[in-house]
């Protein structure tokens, strides 16, 4: 008896097998966006992988991060590969999902019966700005520490919760060794344990609902679509994809290796252009430039409001955007898109360049 | 009434400056406010009490210049008809004026358990003192350096005693040809001097560890330093340079032929930031000026030279080296220390030249070059690991992209049979 007639016996593979077997994927002019989610999937497997490697040698603490980041980079056989792999494909990670998140967007794959696949993805990319949030101080260097300090004092002109936001987040009032060992738990515990269970929930309903397609390929009757096999041919075209970015990941890793930096020094004065990780220079962009005082509310709070309206807006437009679930045009929510893209494009290069 | 008024608003207006009612309690003042109305801002007496450091503890107009403060209705009572009042006083009676409380520890200990009392003797041991103890009435006294009313501490940036203010201080009479005529003192000092090294340091860049004119001359008891002492006084903060050179063989020369040993070669207000072409044998030399070309010294000179140009160059070609290595991603903390190494051997070794000894300045920058070679030796295993993590790439990238290919060419082939099956 095989290994697989064993398991076979008990939990009933032959189903699993006829489902995936019969899995078919549409083929059309916009096929090619559906590598998309596999790849931030690889990304995130790449992560999981890589991150499990640095904890062996990562050691947190004010005293101790920085020399054991150190250490792993120029003691340890790979540990530089390790790394570096784990940094860029982290970048690569949060830009492959928001491609991921506008085609789907675009494509209005949000909207019914896959609402809530579109709630479930936009949670899994709040969970992934939290991983970098958290990440980018582990190393404990000197732009890390004042940029989770310009972010989390962000968090403190929350009204109300703010103050208690803060110091939720930096374990007392200040940046310091408490903070790490904080975001340290945050970024290998409790977000990877509440990113696997979304993750498996947004999966399981990509296999059940199927991909979607465009209004007007829906309406051509099922048997005269195109579509390929899920396996073999789609799953190795994406392990394809998948290669395909283990290599560019490979090539940034030897080639631009990411600067550690100086060790953080509480006590030192904030360096000059600080700036946070590039998927938060829209936010950061807009809270400097914003008036001290909009109408009769603080302009950090403005922003912070705008900022969670918008993000609200965004993340209900499957609830929002009604007209789409019956194949109707709704350019105005494409409009929202594109103006959104070219504001975080345009503030994030101004970000950069001045 | 007119004037009445006038006097009304001064003593508000001075009542409301000072906090406290110092012309109600001072005769001196209240008067003073009321016959000074008609002169400039500049020379109204009371104008410089805000920040005097004498009415600040609690002395008067009475303290220094005698008669009675209280006396608020009889001007002769308050002055004229008063055996302790001195009015103005005369340089020559200053000594005794500022050092009546000056030079008694007990009074002095009142308001700082350290503070000098030294300074009317020292005066009197100075160019200063010896002149004015000759009848000279234009030589400075106290006032002269410390100002008038209005006297803040030394350590007020405003004062004129403050360190970075002694140079302008002293130039206003050292500067001045009439002045310095009759004493046949130059007046190019301080035009020297704040071109020179330590007049960048201490003028432009503001380092108040830099030397003014009282750290080599003395402040009190200034005075010119003899060539013996020249050593001592530059020795105060460059003690190394000092101590090797008082061990030279050049020392007793330089004394014999009465040079003052560091200034012979450095300057004296105009001392210029050395450059490693002090050594050698270059128009810039400082040894060529004494030495013929067929002295031995050219040799011993131009083997300085060579040993620091060797420890510059090497240190150059070593930190360019890993800084390439650092913009390859690579950890070069631990070159760093014997980059930093090799610097400090740099400087030493400049400092060991005053040795004027072949030997010993060759044994302190040996450790240099080590630590150079350390440096560079460290900076090629970490090159070769760039170039090993390249060729690593190139081989991955090779693999990778035959994977990519023959999945590709799989799916086209099974895409193709399953075609031919449909038809």
């Amino acid at each position: 008896m095989s290994i697989y007639e064993w398991m076979n016996e008990r939990i009933d593979l032959d189903s699993v097998k006829k489902f995936a077997l019969k899995k078919r994927v549409p083929i059309f002019y916009g096929s090619v966006w559906y590598y998309l989610g596999g790849v931030s999937l690889f990304l995130f497997m790449v992560q999981v992988f890589t991150g499990i490697l640095l904890i062996l040698y990562y050691q947190p603490g004010a005293e101790t991060a920085y020399e054991s980041v150190k250490f792993i980079i120029s003691r340890v056989e790979f540990g530089w590969l390790i790394r570096e792999v784990h940094s860029w494909s982290a970048n690569l990670f949060i830009l492959f999902a928001f491609f991921h998140m506008f085609t789907v967007f675009f494509a209005k794959a949000y909207r019914k019966p896959r609402e809530m696949t579109w709630v479930t993805g936009m949670i899994l990319l709040m969970l992934s700005l939290g991983f970098g949030f958290s990440g980018y101080l582990l190393p404990w260097n000197e732009l890390a520490y004042f940029a989770t300090k310009v972010g989390s004092d962000i968090a403190g002109a929350v009204p109300v919760i703010g103050d208690f936001a803060l110091r939720l987040l930096r374990a007392g009032d200040e940046v310091s060794g408490a903070t790490l060992t904080r975001f340290y738990g945050i970024h290998t515990a409790l977000l990877p344990g509440i990113f696997t269970v979304v993750l498996g929930i947004h999966l399981i309903l990509v296999q059940v609902q199927g991909m979607s397609v465009p209004p007007e390929i829906e309406k051509i009757p099922e048997e005269k679509r195109k579509s390929i096999p899920f396996f073999p041919d789609f799953a190795l075209q994406d392990a394809m994809a998948w290669l395909i970015v283990l290599n560019l990941i490979a090539l940034l890793a030897v080639f631009f290796p990411w600067d550690l930096g100086s060790k953080a020094d509480p006590l030192a004065s904030a360096p000059a252009g600080i700036k946070p990780e590039w998927y938060f220079m829209f936010m950061f962009q807009t809270l400097k430039y914003i008036p001290a005082h909009v109408l009769f509310i603080e302009g950090e709070l403005f922003g912070i409001m705008l900022f969670s309206i918008g993000g609200l807006i965004w993340f209900l437009v499957p609830f929002l955007d009604k007209k789409a679930n019956d194949g109707i045009r709704t350019p105005f929510w494409t409009w929202f898109g594109i103006l959104l893209i070219i504001y975080m494009i345009v503030l994030t290069a101004w970000g950069y360049l001045t | 009434m007119m004037k009445k008024s006038i006097w009304l608003y001064s003593f508000l207006i001075f009542s409301l400056l000072f906090g406290s009612n110092l012309s109600q309690e001072d005769a001196c003042i209240a008067c003073h406010v009321e016959v000074d109305q008609e002169l400039d801002d500049e020379d109204k007496i009371v104008n410089h009490f805000e920040s005097d450091i004498h009415i600040k503890v609690g002395l008067s107009c009475a303290d220094c210049h005698g008669g009675d403060p209280n006396a608020f209705d009889d001007e002769d009572e308050a002055m004229w008809e008063n055996e302790t009042f001195i009015g103005a006083i005369e340089k020559s009676e200053q000594l005794d004026v500022c050092g009546k409380c000056h030079s008694d520890p007990l009074f002095m200990r009142r308001y700082s358990t350290d503070v000098k009392v030294d300074q009317v003797s020292q005066y009197k041991t100075s160019g200063h003192g010896i002149s004015l103890a000759e009848g000279n009435d234009k030589v400075a006294v106290c006032t002269d350096c410390h100002n008038v009313h209005g006297i803040l501490p030394v350590n007020d940036p405003r004062a004129p005693v403050y360190a970075k203010n002694i140079p302008e201080t002293c130039s206003k009479c050292h500067s001045d040809d009439t002045r310095m005529f009759e004493s046949g003192l130059p007046t190019n000092q301080f035009d020297e001097y704040k071109n020179s090294v330590h007049g960048v340091a201490l003028l432009e860049n503001g380092d108040i560890g830099a030397p003014a004119c009282n750290d080599c001359h003395g402040s009190h008891g200034a005075t010119p330093p003899y060539v013996e002492n020249v050593d001592q006084i530059c020795g105060t903060c460059h003690s190394n340079n000092k101590n090797l050179f008082q061990k030279s063989h050049l020392n007793d020369i330089f004394l014999s032929k009465g040079f003052g040993q560091c200034e012979a070669c450095h300057g004296n207000h105009d001392v210029e930031k050395p450059t490693d072409e002090f050594l050698g044998w270059s128009s810039e030399s400082a040894c060529k000026p004494c030495h013929e070309d067929s002295h031995p010294a050219k040799l011993m000179a131009s083997h300085f030279y060579q040993t620091i140009d060797s420890l510059k160059i090497g240190l150059i070609q070593a930190h360019d080296m890993v800084e390439k290595a650092e913009h390859k991603g690579m950890i070069v903390s631990e070159l760093l220390f014997d980059l930093e190494d090799a610097k400090k051997t740099l400087i030493q070794t400049r400092t060991n030249i005053h040795s004027f000894n072949n030997a010993f300045v060759d044994s302190g920058a040996a450790p240099g070059f080590v630590s150079i070679q350390a440096a560079i030796n460290g900076t090629n295993v970490l090159l070769d690991e760039v170039i090993y993590r390249r060729k690593g790439l190139l081989a991955f990238s090779l693999i990778i992209t035959i994977f990519v290919i023959a999945i590709g060419l799989k799916v086209k082939e099974w895409k193709r049979i399953r075609e031919s099956e449909e038809v």
